[in-house]
């Protein structure tokens, strides 16, 4: 392999700028040149509709498949969590923001489920350890990264707002060792509604809680 | 006495002993799933294989009886070679489902494994036998018949302890699994021992199951303080917060999880009872009493006990030093009941019912005993039953006024209900007294009428010393911290005792010290001359009877 000019991988154009400065000469009609490259920027943004500027947050630019944002719980088929409770996340968690409580499933081949998954979203270091300790791809990350919250118990986020959020269907998945995903998927309120095991025994299913993800102040 | 060589290294070692036994005498490991020293030899797992000179084939070191000159290596190529071929053996349809399983993280599999296997299944998953998973056997135990490798460490126990033989092995050859009868749960009342001793995950404690992965615990070697037994345990509870800023999340004062029995060969072997096992438990039956009270409102305790030392010295100063007295508990330590001893100068008693009738008597053949206090036997050394006469008679002397202050210090039975009518003579001895304070762990209704009352810190949440039935001298510690503002009772007295002019020191090493020199009977004891397993006491109080049940 030869080496590439100028020592780049690609081939990159190499400016000499010293030089290129020293050509330059300030005189009026430079002054006129620079006019122009306004006007014409002016009338290509009004007829063409060309701007280069982003309308954040309504518009953002695109985000890295990697990118690792708030964290999603994965489901499986049948939309019941995929999370086994092993607590290799929360081990392995070096802020220590995930807080799972275990129960006994119904299924004694699954044996064991959370009744509790907390993240706080504030500890959170966003790492991504979890989704490398996890072993059954239960915890991804998103591209979602706002966190906007009215009081400081909403940035605990429970297991509904770990599975679904608006922000998901927004931003997609990001940070996922395994892609695509051998096993896991993530929730869809449209096909996934009927669940058979229920991820949460005596509380409502998660889609039922989807609406009420977005608090309104008092 | 045969000698013989381990490892290159010689011995002298007891005749009629097994090679496993001397190897564990003198610190060198050999692998094993099968043996446990109480529970009798079967030798299934082929996990203990030494090599032994002149032998042809390598032998089992659990039942391989020592001989003159015995030359035994343990380390070689030949031994490390079948300890991997077990391995495989015993691995070969393990379902490998770690993440979901109790006893990840204190597995005898996954430690071996990683010492002396580290292999690939030769089956895959997909294709490994499915059996029985989480049944019950009993109120506290589940099997999972998958994760099992047969070593019948739960068959031998209920063979050759509890003598009830609930557990079995049925079916033979590759169909074999361990199980109950239909109609015979395994419910005796030593259960929860066959979850300690099984070395794999197939058998875990319907009680803690799922509570906490066991590498967020901490143990503290403790004593149970369920009877007066003694037994020797350890307490399993957080060590360290686990999540983030929420209330009930961060463990700050510590949460007990669970008690595994800890081996005293003179005490309790390496069982417990069912009802020690879960006695923790009780500490939450009730709420817990976290701040002083006095009069309607809450105080804190280290403002309250200069106006308690003023009003005893009142009391003392205008009708004599027969007007104040202590009810103290069994269930307090030792450098309790000696402190407040000395604060009441004598006038103390620990009497509620009929512990010293019951103290040395046995419930049944193996561990527990009717009283279920774990230190009457220390508050008798001490001298604490005197003419008091105990609760009944304070009640009698409070009723006629020759005592009018008095401090009560309750406890709750750990294990069983405390008796209906001794709570209503406590009800009475209050009312009947002029200035009374109470220190207890929980916040019980018939306390609220006291004068004062102080919450004291309970059983794994104070360091001190009891003596069981048979004056073993033994050392309780704390594992969690009190909650609130509770104190032990050896630190209120140890401050009543600094307000009256003696300088003594909160610290019950200390405390100690002083009963060592103090007292005859522990002379020349103290914590270090203790330690882990305890120490048996010169001469016993009284004779000890034989009474069998």
């Amino acid at each position: 392999m030869t080496p590439a000019k100028g020592g780049y991988a690609v081939d990159v154009p190499v400016m000499n700028v010293s030089q290129k400065a020293r050509q330059e000469h300030a005189t009026v009609w430079s002054t006129f040149r620079a006019f122009a490259v306004t006007l014409r920027r002016l009338f290509t943004s009004l007829f063409k509709g060309d701007t280069p500027t982003i309308y954040y947050p309504e518009q953002t630019r695109p985000y890295s498949e990697r990118f690792r944002g708030t964290h999603i719980l994965t489901v499986r088929d049948d939309g019941s969590l995929k999370c086994v409770a092993c607590y290799m996340c929360a081990t392995i968690c070096p802020a220590e923001c995930i807080y799972i409580q275990a129960g006994e499933h119904p299924n004694p081949e699954i044996e064991k489920f959370p009744t509790r998954f907390d993240i706080d979203m504030m500890r959170c270091i966003y790492c991504g350890f979890c989704v490398d300790a996890c072993p059954e791809e239960a915890i991804i990350m998103s591209r979602e990264h706002h966190q906007c919250a009215y009081n400081r118990d909403e940035t605990i986020y429970g297991i509904e707002k770990l599975m679904a959020r608006p922000g998901i269907d927004a931003k997609g998945p990001g940070y996922r060792p395994n892609r695509p995903m051998a096993e896991a998927k993530i929730f869809d309120k449209e096909t996934q509604k009927a669940c058979p095991i229920p991820s949460v025994i005596d509380e409502r299913h998660p889609a039922v809680l989807y609406e009420s993800m977005i608090r309104k102040r008092d | 006495m045969p000698k013989l060589t381990i490892d290159g290294q010689a011995y002298e070692a007891e005749r009629g002993k097994t090679v496993i036994q001397i190897a564990d005498e003198v610190g060198i490991d050999i692998p094993r799933y099968c043996y446990h020293p109480d529970i009798g030899i079967e030798g299934s797992c082929r996990m203990c294989m030494v090599e032994v000179k002149g032998a042809p084939k390598l032998m089992p070191a659990c039942a391989t009886p020592i001989a003159e000159g015995m030359e035994i290596r343990t380390k070689t190529e030949r031994v490390h070679e079948a300890v991997r071929y077990a391995m495989e053996f015993l691995l070969l349809h393990h379902p490998i489902d770690c993440p979901v399983c109790d006893q990840s993280g204190e597995c005898w599999l996954q430690d071996y494994y990683m010492a002396h296997a580290g292999h690939d299944s030769r089956f895959p998953l997909g294709q490994k036998t499915r059996r029985r998973k989480a049944f019950d056997l009993g109120p506290l135990v589940k099997l999972d018949q998958e994760r099992c490798i047969l070593c019948t460490r739960c068959v031998r126990f209920t063979r050759n302890v509890t003598k009830t033989n609930e557990v079995q092995v049925f079916n033979r050859g590759h169909r074999s699994e361990i199980g109950i009868f239909e109609d015979r749960p395994l419910n005796n009342p030593y259960s929860g021992n066959v979850v300690d001793i099984c070395p794999v995950g197939a058998l875990t404690s319907s009680d803690f199951r799922f509570q906490v992965r066991v590498w967020f615990l901490k143990g503290t070697p403790s004593v149970c303080a369920g009877c007066s037994t003694g037994c020797n345990l350890r307490i399993d509870h957080s060590a360290r917060a686990v999540g983030g800023g929420t209330p009930g999340y961060t463990a700050t004062d510590g949460k007990i999880y669970r008690t595994i029995g800890r081996r005293n060969v003179d005490v309790n072997k390496s069982w417990l009872c069912d009802e020690g096992r879960l006695s923790f438990h009780t500490l939450e039956h009730w709420p817990r009493l976290r701040s002083a009270m006095t009069g309607g409102e809450t105080r804190a305790v280290v403002e309250l006990l200069p106006g308690i030392h003023e009003h005893f010295d009142s009391i003392r100063k205008a009708y004599g030093n027969s007007a104040i007295a202590a009810l103290v508990s069994a269930t307090n330590t030792i450098e309790a009941l000696f402190l407040t001893k000395k604060y009441f100068d004598g006038r103390v008693d620990f009497r509620l019912g009929k512990e010293v009738e019951l103290y040395e008597q046995r419930q049944d053949d193996l561990l527990r005993r009717l009283d279920k206090h774990p230190n009457t036997r220390g508050a008798l050394d001490l001298g604490l039953a005197n003419e008091l006469n105990g609760l009944s008679g304070l009640l009698r002397r409070a009723e006629r006024k020759e005592i009018r202050g008095m401090w009560i210090s309750f406890h709750p039975q750990l294990v069983g209900q405390d008796a209906p009518e001794i709570l209503e003579q406590l009800r009475q001895l209050i009312a009947a007294l002029e200035f009374s304070v109470v220190s207890t762990t929980h916040d019980f209704g018939w306390a609220r009428a006291a004068s004062v009352l102080l919450p004291m810190a309970s059983w794994a949440e104070e360091k001190g010393t009891y003596t069981n039935y048979a004056g073993r001298l033994q050392i309780t510690n704390r594992a969690v911290m009190p909650p609130g503002d509770a104190w032990p009772l050896h630190a209120l007295m140890a401050e009543l005792l600094n307000l009256s002019g003696v300088q003594v020191s909160h610290d019950p090493d200390v405390i100690f010290d002083w009963i060592s020199r103090e007292v005859p009977l522990y002379a020349g004891v103290d914590y270090d001359a203790i330690g882990f397993s305890g120490a048996a006491l010169a001469q016993p109080a009284e004779p000890v009877p034989e009474v069998v049940r």
